[in-house]
């Protein structure tokens, strides 16, 4: 079994225009799969559907061969992590508290922690470097931190797949980098798959092995980043001018937004 | 004092429970252990918790029916009685028997000795406390103010509670008639009634002989403006004073309006309200506006006691004979009030 | 197997809470407008034979059903506020807000007009009004799904604030002694308890307050926000309306037989989540204990402190919990 996840004919709606419209794809265990395109074009719809949280109204979606609707809540959330986009939470909890909920879908419902319960927590807090903040109250942090935070807390659950909303935005670029290359080494080092959606395409770019380009509730084009980022589609989809070349760091697409001043009337690439 | 039961769970009653919690659970003593068995008390001791006041003084009781037709076991010689009312304290105090008094309530103010017994509360807000810690072995209860509620925990602690409803002339003599035959006074009882059935009497019999029947405007609310209906004691005082009663009505207590009063073109004002005579002078200043008033006219603009006119007492024989005077200024030269 | 890491702190901070509580209502039960002294009140209960009978009849018959009509509606009030903080994300929710103070008032009112007793006539009919009110609401918000919470929220402000208007209409047409009744009401009056109405209350609330405490993780949970929780595994629709409705229930059964007690559900659940953390596994026994020995206290100083008679308990709970609750507001900014 390679597949984590199938997808086939997702459509949704809102109750008014259709927001996802005939979605098929699959992603592979381990993989690191990211979801770009522009505001509006459903993407974070489509990580809700995979995540369990939305019921797509067409479609079906198979989880490890075995379909998504099946699974029992707390057996889902054994299987799958989201972290959502940084939300304010008004109650004032300590990270190690925030981590620790993540042991949930492993406890009763009176949710009491074991030892070793608290020894996964300890780990997820020092795989993402935020020992220090262990026992710092949420509303205390910076937007950074409160990110690696709640990765701890996915981490802590010991999914096999883990879905991200948006992770890097309102980051500093540190924190950026830092995020990513966590999601990389957990890639690596435990086999976990990553979905993320993002609204960077150059940093998409770097790390994903394949891209999703959506764009007004359809699928544009899948594949690896070379594939998608096609200057022409681009420049369509999100309608501006820009310059696609290879990073100076790797074989991987760059792209260079090009503000009115430097554009050429009438030329092209 | 008879102690026939001990009466009320101490410790001794409550170790069952423990007893019970320590065979049903293990035997280790943890705080759930702990826990476990105070509940397991606190059930035993409210199951076996009985709690009635030892008997009172009294040896021998009667039974009797009180005014509003309950039955009631009364002793045959109350030595420690509460009066729940303060009109109840005036006819106690009429009948001679203050001996027996033993707690008032808070405005029980006549006569003036009745200010230096112990207090029991307000006649709508009793302190049951107080009542029970004075040892009564009878209250006297009016119907219309004493709360229910306050009746039935007296008589579940073994407190007899008798009764009555003095709503107006007849009733307060129906009531000074039961008191008595309750308090052993029944002679001193009956002397009071007749004493007032004569000065009814004589008041009726001058009325009789009067020119008209003025319309009166009785307020006893001054900001709202609020007079007297029909199912009121001052209604009854007021026509058997020989006046019309213009606020005559369902509603016990109804709300004037300054232009319905005008309407109503009075020719006897008479204010009653708890406050002093600068406020009266007020009162009376603001009425003298309206110039085309009867009333305002003749100057036929009076305050009254309220002490007479506010609660159901013998003294209300007082209050017709002083709104007969006021209704009929002609009286006052006639019959100088006894 | 090894106990659970909470069990320590839970224990530990149930059994100072239950000590605080016995504490309270030990001074409750030597409070009273017949006074006694700590230690008469500690022989009546100790069952010696040399106590004069008439004040263990005042302790056990008076004050005790009263004390303990206090820790009960004290400690639902507080779990309420808990609960509704909780289930809105909102600090300022308390446990009337979803119109059951209206609601409830209405149906009291009504009741001691038509001149029942306040129990069960009284209490079934305030109990009636704030389901009444609750149903409404429940009905204005069904047809929302997006802003669940704001719109709960708003439709309980305005239905609050519509029953205040019918309750003063209604108080200004009573002039004579329910007026009195209707007042008291209002503000919480925790006198003429008896005994076997205060064991049907408590065998009412238990089981409310039993799946409070089960359900305290998923509050956790739902505080990290909606969709988080679900993807934690948590029935967020079961447990929502679940613990909605069992709380409501729970906050109409005593308030029909106290009135309205006001502040206790704000400040309770404030000052102990300022001493003990935000953890509900934790905060739900504190706030039941604690909220209970809270409100023994107000009352005690409801009948200690006039010189003649009583104020109702709810005078005391707003003149300590208001300036309480500013004091916690400032303190926590920090």
């Amino acid at each position: 079994m390679t597949t984590a996840i199938d997808i086939n004919e997702i459509g949704h709606a809102y109750g008014g225009p259709d927001v996802l419209q005939d979605i098929s794809f699959s992603i592979d265990i381990g993989e690191f799969f990211i979801v770009i395109g522009p505001n509006g074009s459903g993407k974070t719809t489509l990580l809700k559907i995979l995540a369990g949280i939305l019921k797509p109204q067409q479609g079906r979606l198979t989880l490890f061969d075995r379909p998504l609707a099946s699974y029992p809540r707390k057996e889902l959330a054994r299987k799958v992590a989201y972290v959502p986009q940084l939300t304010a939470l008004d109650f004032p909890f300590t990270v190690t508290e925030i981590v620790l909920m993540g042991r949930s879908p492993h406890l009763g419902i009176l949710g009491w922690e074991q030892a070793d319960d608290l020894e996964i927590a300890k780990r997820a807090i020092t795989f993402t470097e935020t020992e220090h903040l262990a026992h710092r109250r949420l509303n205390e942090l910076s937007g950074g931190e409160r990110q690696r935070a709640f990765i701890a807390r996915a981490i802590c659950q010991e999914p096999k797949i883990i879905l991200l909303d948006e992770p890097t935005a309102s980051l500093d670029l540190a924190h950026q980098i830092k995020v990513m290359d966590l999601m990389e080494k957990l890639r690596t080092e435990k086999n976990i798959t990553i979905v993320m959606v993002s609204h960077d395409v150059n940093l998409a770019a770097m790390y994903a092995q394949r891209l999703l380009l959506l764009n007004r509730g359809r699928l544009v084009t899948l594949g690896p980043p070379r594939d998608v980022l096609d200057y022409a589609v681009l420049e369509e989809i999100y309608g501006c001018t820009l310059l696609v070349d290879e990073s100076p760091i790797g074989r991987f697409p760059r792209i260079t937004l090009v503000p009115k001043k430097f554009q050429v009337p009438g030329a092209g690439k | 004092m008879n102690k026939t039961n001990k009466g009320y769970p101490g410790l001794i009653d409550i170790s069952p429970g423990f007893f019970i919690a320590t065979c049903l659970e293990k035997p280790a003593v943890t705080m759930k252990t702990v826990i476990k068995s105070i509940c397991y008390s606190a059930i035993c001791s409210l199951l076996l918790g009985v709690c009635h006041l030892p008997a009172g003084y009294a040896a021998t009781f009667t039974d009797v029916t009180d005014p509003l037709g309950r039955p009631v076991r009364v002793p045959a010689d109350p030595r420690r009685v509460i009066a729940l009312a303060p009109n109840i304290t005036e006819i106690i105090f009429a009948l001679k028997q203050e001996d027996r008094l033993k707690g008032v309530t808070q405005f029980s103010d006549y006569p003036a000795e009745a200010r230096n017994f112990p207090k029991v509360g307000s006649y709508v807000q009793l302190d049951l406390e107080r009542i029970v810690a004075l040892k009564p072995d009878l209250c006297i209860a009016i119907k219309d103010g004493n709360p229910r509620t306050v009746v039935q925990r007296l008589e579940t602690m073994g407190i007899p509670v008798y009764a009555v409803d003095p709503r107006n002339l007849d009733s307060v003599m129906a009531t000074v008639l039961a008191i008595g035959s309750v308090l052993r006074a029944e002679t001193a009882a009956r002397d009071l009634v007749q004493a007032m059935q004569k000065r009814i009497a004589r008041v009726q019999a001058a009325v009789s002989r009067a020119a008209g029947r003025p319309k009166v405007f009785f307020q006893i609310g001054i900001s709202p403006i609020v007079s007297v209906g029909t199912d009121t004691f001052i209604h009854e005082l007021i026509e058997k004073a020989g006046g019309t009663n213009l606020a005559a009505g369902d509603t016990p207590y109804p709300r004037f309006s300054r232009e319905q009063v005008l309407g109503l073109s009075p020719e006897v004002i008479i204010i009653t309200s708890m406050t002093r005579a600068a406020v009266f002078e007020r009162v009376k200043e603001e009425w003298s506006r309206w110039p085309d008033m009867p009333a305002v006219r003749n100057r036929q603009i009076f305050i009254a006691d309220s002490n007479l006119f506010d609660r159901p007492s013998p003294r209300l024989v007082e209050a017709l004979e002083v709104l007969t005077t006021l209704i009929h200024p002609e009286f006052k030269k006639e019959n100088p009030s006894p | 197997m090894n106990p659970p890491v909470i069990l320590k702190r839970l224990v530990v901070v149930t059994c100072v809470m239950f000590l605080l509580l016995l504490a309270a209502m030990l001074l409750g039960l030597s409070t009273g407008s017949t006074g006694s002294s700590l230690t008469a009140t500690l022989q009546a209960i100790w069952g010696n034979q040399e106590t004069d009978p008439t004040l263990a009849a005042i302790i056990w018959r008076i004050r005790l059903p009263r004390v303990l009509l206090a820790a009960l509606v004290g400690a639902t009030l507080s779990v309420g506020g808990l609960v509704f903080q909780a289930l809105l994300r909102n600090p300022l929710a308390e446990p009337y807000i979803l119109g059951i103070s209206g609601g409830s008032a209405i149906g009291a009112i009504i009741g001691i007009l038509l001149g029942f007793s306040p129990f069960p006539g009284v209490a079934l009919l305030a109990f009636s009004g704030s389901m009444a009110t609750l149903l409404l609401i429940l009905l204005m918000v069904s047809g929302q799904t997006i802003l669940k919470r704001e719109s709960l929220l708003l439709s309980g402000v305005m239905v609050n604030a519509f029953c205040a208007a019918v309750i003063m209409f209604l108080v200004s047409l009573t002039q004579d002694s329910r007026l009195h009744n209707i007042i008291f009401w209002l503000m919480g009056d925790l006198s003429m308890a008896d005994l076997r109405q205060v064991a049907i209350l408590g065998a009412t609330l238990l089981p409310g307050l039993i799946l409070i405490f089960w359900f305290a993780h998923p509050m956790n949970l739902l505080l990290a926000g909606k969709e988080t929780a679900q993807s934690m595994g948590v029935h967020v629709k079961l447990v929502t309306v679940t613990l909605l409705i069992a709380t409501s229930f729970m906050v109409s059964a005593s308030v029909s037989r106290s009135g309205l007690l006001g502040f206790v559900g704000l400040v309770m659940p404030h000052l102990l989540r300022l001493l003990l953390g935000p953890d509900h596994r934790v905060l739900v026994p504190a706030c039941i204990l604690g909220g209970g020995a809270y409100m023994v206290l107000c009352d005690l100083l409801a009948r200690a402190l006039p010189q003649q008679g009583e104020m109702p308990a709810g005078v005391i709970t707003a003149m300590i919990g208001a300036p309480l609750f500013i004091f916690l507001m400032k303190t926590s900014k920090r």
